[in-house]
C-alpha cells in the first residue's frame, strides 16, 4: 500500500490550471523529492498534500483513504515551512507543545515526546530559548523538531534548506538523510535544488510548468533523462545540447560530423532532426582525429581544483567539457575534442523526448 | 546620510532649539500657571522663580467635582477603547485575511467614517439619545466615540495581521488548531503592539474628545475637556483652575508620547508612509 | 491560507458582522435622520410644534443666503493656511531631527507631544497667550519689534490666531510622518548623487522630495479632513467671531442648529457638507488610483 497517492490530481485558481492532473506514488518509508523550477507547481502539490490548498479535481490518498476532503489534522502529516514558521513569541518547547495540543494528550506524555524529540535533535539545551536567540540551523532543527513530536506518518518538507548559508546547508541536509534512516517515515520534500534531490531523495519527482516531466532514482534521471528538460535540468553544469539531423546513418550538426552508436541504430530515421546530448564530462581532449573528433577553439578555462572546465567553441557550437585540470589547454588554444559514445544522449527535436530504448 | 560637520550641527542644533522654545512654551505655561499664585499669573517678565501654590488644585478638587469629571472621562475612555478594540480587531482580521474583490469597499467604508464632520451628525445623535434616555450617560458617549475608535482599529490592526506571516497560521492549521486558537494563540500575540497602539489611540482621543462631550453630556455624565471649558465661561476666567484641569487632561498623552514614542509612530505613520 | 479562510468564512463574517452593524448603526441611521430632518421645519426651542415637510426651502436658505458660502470660503482659506505652513515647518523639523547627531530622539519625541493635546486645551492655552491686554505673545512679540497685535478681537487677525493653534499643534504630525518616512529611505540614492557632486539642495529637490512625495500626499490628506472638521479651537478662542470672520462650517452648522434652533437648517448644511467632503475623498483616492487600506 502506498502511502501517498495522486491520482489525476488537478489545481485550478480560477480559470487558470497551475498543476495538470498528477500521477504520483510515494511507498511507505520512502524519501521522494519533488524537483523544478520555482513556479512548476511543485510546492503547490505539496501543499494540496498537506490540505492547506484544495484539490480541484483528482484523488488524493494517503495511506490508503482518499483524503481530498480530510482537514489538514486528520491527515497523519507534518509539516516543515520554507521560513520555518516558528512562532515568535513562544520558546522552543511551547513550539513544540503547541503543535501537540490539538491532540489533547496527558501533561507528562507531552514532556515526554518534547524531551526526547529535543534530545535526538540536540535542542535539550535550547528549549527556554525563543526562536529570535537561535541561529538559522537552530530554527531548522526546531523546525523539524516541532513536525517530529507530532509523531505523523508523513513528513511534508517544503524548501526547508533555502534560507541556510551554503556550509550549513550541506550540514543539515546531512542530518536530515540521517534522521530519516532512523525514522523510516515517509518523506515528500520540495526544493529547486538538485543537489539536495540528488543526496537526500529514494525517488526524485522532476515537475515543470504543472506536469511530471520524470520519476525515478536520483541515478535514473542523471544517467536516463526521459527529455532534453530533465538532461539539461539535472547536472551542473548542464548537458551540451547540439541540433544535428540524421544523414547516412551518421549525426551532422553544422560542421560536426559523429558516428551513431549502435544502440541508437534502430530507432533513428534518415533525415530526422535530433539533438545531440552530452554531459561535460563525456567529452574529453584526443590527440588523434577520428570519427567522434571535432576540432574546436578554447575561450575560456575555469579551474575547479582537481577538474577544470573548458568553455569550447566548435563551428558555430558552444560546448562545456570537463577535463583533468593538470595539463589543461589555455584559452585561445586550438583543441581536437573527442565525444564519447558511450555517454552520448539522443532526442526527438520536435517532441523533446529521449531516443534512448 | 552621513554625518553632519560641526558648522551643520551648530545651525541644526540652534533652529531646534528655536523650534523647541516655540513649541514647548505653551506647554511649560500650562505647567507653571496651575501652580502660579493668582496675583503674579500675568507678570511681565513671566515670573520665572516663585513659591509653587497647589491652591488651584484644591479648588479644582474641592470647590468643584473635577474628580467626579475626570472619573467620567476614564469610564468614558476605558469603556470606548475596550470596546473599539475588541471589535475592531476582530473585523481588522476579517478584513486582512479574506480575499475578496469587495472587501477594499468594506475597508474603504469602514475608513470612510472617520472622515465625517462630528457636527453633522450630533444633532440626530442628540435627539437619537434622547428618545432612548441615554442622553447624558457614558454608554452615549461610548457609543459615539466608537464609531471613531473602531475605524481607527481596523486600520491600525490590518497592518499589524497583514505582517504577521500567514506560514505561521499554516502550521498551526496543519497541527489541528481551529481559527479561534489560532487567531488568539498566534496571530494576536503577534500583533500586540497594533493592540497597544490601538488602545492608545482609542483612549486619547476618548479622553480628549470635546464636541460630543459637550452636546450629549450635563452635569451628570460630563467630562474633564468640557468641565474645564466651563470654568471659562462660568468662574470669570479663573486661569489658575483652567491650567491645573488642562494639565490632569494632558497628562495621559504626554505619559504615552514619553513612554511609547515608537510604537505611536509606527501606528500614525502605517497608513501614510511605506 | 486558502484553506484557513474557506473552512472558516462563516467564523470571518462573524468577526466582521458586530463592526459593520455598530458603525452602520451609529452612522448611517444618524445620517438618514438629518436627512430627514434636512426636509423638515424643526424648532427646537419649539418642541411641540409639528415637524412640516418644507421641501427643499431648508437647502435653498442654505445655499443662498450666503452664511453657507461664506463659512465654506473660511474654511478652505484656514485649510490652505494651516496645511502649507504645517507642511513647510514640518518638513524642515524632519530633516532636523533626522540628523545624524545626539539628543535628536529626545527632541522628537518632545516635539510630539502638541498632537497629543485635547484640542480644547490647546485653544485655552493659547486663548491665554492671546488674551487682550494681558496674554503673553504680544510682550514676547515686543521683543521681536513686532505688535501688539490684537489676536482675537480683530477680524484681520483672528483666523491667523487660530491658524497658529492649529499650526502650533499639528506641524509635529507632518514632523513625525516625515521623519519616518525620511529614515527608511534608502541611503544608496544619495551616496550616488553625493559621488556625482550634487549639492546639498540638488539633492533635496531631486533625490528625497520625489521620494517623500507619496507620504507628504497623504498625511496632508489626513490633514485636509481634519481641517475640514475643525471646531473645538475656534469653539474656545472665537467661537465663529469676531464677526462671521472664523465661522468655518462646523461653527455655521452649530449656530444654526444651537443658536437659531433652526434643526432643519444645520441639518441641511451638515448634508451638503458630507456631499463635499465625500467627493474630496473619492476624488483624491480616484486621482491618486490607490487602495487606502493598504497604502
Amino acid at each position: 500500500m502506498s502511502a501517498i497517492t495522486l491520482r489525476n490530481v488537478i489545481k485550478r485558481y480560477g480559470a487558470v490550471e497551475v498543476v495538470h492532473g498528477i500521477d504520483l506514488d510515494v511507498e511507505e518509508g520512502e524519501f521522494v523529492v519533488l524537483l523544478g523550477p520555482s513556479g512548476c507547481g511543485k510546492t503547490t502539490t505539496l501543499r494540496m498534500v498537506a490540505g492547506l490548498e484544495d484539490v480541484s479535481d483528482g484523488d488524493l490518498s494517503i495511506g490508503g483513504a482518499r483524503v481530498n476532503e480530510v482537514a489538514p489534522k486528520d491527515r497523519g502529516v507534518a509539516m516543515v515551512f520554507q521560513n520555518y514558521a516558528l512562532y515568535p513569541h513562544m520558546t522552543v518547547r511551547q513550539n513544540m507543545e503547541f503543535s501537540l495540543k490539538p491532540l489533547s494528550l496527558p501533561a507528562d506524555e507531552v514532556a515526554r515526546r518534547v524531551d526526547e524529540v529535543a534530545s535526538t535533535l540536540g535542542l535539550a539545551e535550547l528549549l527556554s530559548r525563543r526562536p529570535a536567540q537561535l541561529s538559522g540551523g537552530q530554527r531548522q532543527r526546531v523546525a523539524m523538531g516541532r513536525a517530529m513530536v507530532r509523531t505523523p506518518d508523513v513528513f511534508l518538507f517544503d524548501e526547508p534548506l533555502s534560507n541556510l548559508d551554503a556550509k550549513l546547508r550541506t550540514q543539515v541536509r546531512l542530518e536530515i538523510a540521517k534522521l530519516h534512516n532512523r525514522l523510516g517515515t515517509t518523506v515528500l520534500y520540495v526544493t529547486h535544488d538538485q543537489v539536495e534531490a540528488m543526496t537526500l531523495a529514494d525517488k526524485i519527482v522532476i515537475m515543470r510548468d504543472g506536469h511530471i516531466e520524470q520519476v525515478g532514482t536520483p541515478e535514473q534521471v542523471y544517467s536516463q533523462p526521459n527529455n532534453t528538460f530533465v538532461a539539461t535540468f539535472i547536472g551542473s553544469p548542464p548537458m551540451n545540447m547540439i541540433p544535428a539531423r540524421v544523414r547516412q546513418g551518421r549525426l551532422e550538426a553544422d560542421g560536426l560530423l559523429l558516428s551513431v552508436p549502435d544502440r541508437f541504430k534502430g530507432v533513428l530515421a534518415e533525415d530526422q532532426a535530433v539533438t545531440i546530448g552530452i554531459r561535460p564530462n563525456g567529452l574529453s581532449l584526443a590527440k588523434d582525429v577520428d570519427h567522434n573528433t571535432a576540432p574546436a577553439r578554447v575561450e575560456v578555462t575555469e579551474y575547479l581544483g582537481n577538474e577544470a572546465l573548458l568553455d569550447l567553441r566548435a563551428g558555430p557550437h558552444e560546448l562545456i567539457a570537463e577535463v583533468p585540470a593538470l595539463g589543461r589547454p589555455a584559452p585561445g588554444a586550438e583543441v581536437t575534442v573527442h565525444f564519447d559514445p558511450d555517454a552520448l544522449h539522443l532526442f526527438d527535436t520536435a517532441s523533446g523526448d529521449s531516443l534512448s530504448l | 546620510m552621513n554625518k553632519p560637520s560641526t558648522q551643520q550641527a551648530i545651525l541644526v542644533y540652534t533652529l531646534l532649539g528655536i523650534a523647541l522654545i516655540v513649541f514647548m512654551t505653551p506647554i511649560y505655561l500650562i505647567v507653571s500657571s496651575s501652580v502660579k499664585p493668582s496675583p503674579i499669573m500675568f507678570q511681565r517678565p513671566p515670573a520665572m522663580i516663585f513659591e509653587p501654590t497647589l491652591d488651584h488644585y484644591r479648588d479644582l478638587f474641592a470647590m468643584r467635582p473635577f474628580g467626579k469629571f475626570i472619573a467620567n472621562s476614564l469610564i468614558v475612555a476605558l469603556g470606548s477603547t475596550v470596546f473599539s478594540v475588541f471589535f475592531g480587531s476582530i473585523a481588522a482580521y476579517a478584513i486582512s485575511r479574506i480575499k475578496h474583490k469587495r472587501m477594499n469597499d468594506v475597508a474603504f467604508w469602514i475608513l470612510s467614517m472617520r472622515m465625517f464632520p462630528p457636527i453633522a451628525v450630533v444633532v440626530p445623535y442628540y435627539i437619537i439619545f434622547k428618545t432612548v434616555g441615554l442622553l447624558d450617560t457614558p454608554i452615549a458617549l461610548i457609543i459615539v466615540y466608537s464609531t471613531a475608535n473602531i475605524p481607527l482599529t481596523v486600520w491600525l490592526m490590518k497592518g499589524f495581521f497583514d505582517e504577521v506571516p500567514t506560514a505561521l497560521e499554516e502550521a498551526a492549521a496543519v497541527d489541528g488548531h481551529g481559527l479561534i486558537s489560532i487567531f488568539w494563540k498566534v496571530t494576536l500575540p503577534l500583533a500586540a503592539p497594533g493592540l497597544a497602539v490601538s488602545a492608545v489611540f482609542c483612549f486619547i482621543f476618548s479622553w480628549n474628545e470635546f464636541l460630543f462631550a459637550l452636546m450629549l453630556t450635563g452635569s451628570n455624565a460630563q467630562t474633564a475637556p468640557v468641565a474645564v471649558m466651563s470654568f471659562w465661561s462660568s468662574d470669570a476666567v479663573q486661569w489658575g483652575r483652567i491650567m491645573a484641569g488642562s494639565f490632569v487632561i494632558l497628562i495621559p498623552g504626554v505619559v504615552f508620547v514619553l513612554t511609547c514614542q515608537r510604537w505611536l509612530v509606527r501606528g500614525l505613520t502605517m497608513g501614510s508612509v511605506k | 491560507m486558502a484553506y484557513i479562510r474557506k473552512r472558516n468564512r462563516r467564523i470571518f463574517l462573524i468577526f466582521l458582522l458586530p463592526a459593520i452593524l455598530i458603525l452602520f448603526l451609529t452612522t448611517i441611521y444618524p445620517m438618514l435622520y438629518a436627512g430627514y430632518l434636512s426636509f423638515r421645519s424643526y424648532d427646537l426651542a419649539k418642541p411641540f410644534v409639528p415637524r412640516v415637510f418644507v421641501g427643499w426651502s431648508n437647502y435653498q436658505n442654505v445655499l443662498t443666503t450666503g452664511d453657507f458660502l461664506h463659512a465654506l470660503k473660511i474654511t478652505f482659506q484656514l485649510m490652505a493656511i494651516t496645511l502649507s505652513i504645517q507642511l513647510f515647518i514640518g518638513v524642515g523639523l524632519a530633516l532636523l531631527v533626522t540628523q545624524r547627531l545626539p539628543g535628536m530622539g529626545i527632541a522628537r519625541t518632545l516635539l510630539l507631544i502638541p498632537m497629543m493635546i485635547s484640542p480644547v486645551i490647546v485653544g485655552l492655552v493659547w486663548l491665554f497667550l492671546y488674551f487682550p491686554e494681558l496674554g503673553y505673545l504680544n510682550y514676547f512679540l515686543s521683543f521681536l519689534g513686532l505688535g501688539p497685535v490684537s489676536w482675537i478681537t480683530s477680524p484681520d487677525w483672528a483666523l491667523w490666531a487660530i491658524a497658529i493653534a492649529d499650526i502650533w499643534q499639528w506641524t509635529p504630525f507632518i514632523m513625525m510622518g516625515t521623519a519616518a518616512a525620511l529614515t527608511s529611505l534608502s541611503p544608496e540614492p544619495y551616496e550616488a548623487a553625493r559621488i556625482d557632486g550634487n549639492t546639498r539642495w540638488q539633492v533635496f529637490r531631486y533625490v528625497t522630495l520625489p521620494q517623500l512625495k507619496p507620504v507628504l500626499v497623504s498625511l496632508l490628506f489626513l490633514r485636509a479632513i481634519d481641517a475640514f472638521k475643525i471646531y473645538d479651537i475656534i469653539f474656545v478662542l472665537t467661537k465663529g467671531g469676531p464677526g462671521d470672520s472664523t465661522e468655518v462650517l462646523s461653527l455655521y452648522i452649530y449656530r444654526q442648529s444651537f443658536t437659531f434652533w433652526q434643526m432643519g437648517v444645520g441639518a441641511a448644511a451638515s448634508f451638503v457638507s458630507l456631499i463635499i467632503i465625500v467627493v474630496l475623498i473619492t476624488f483624491f483616492f480616484k486621482s491618486l488610483n490607490r487602495d487606502p487600506m493598504q497604502s
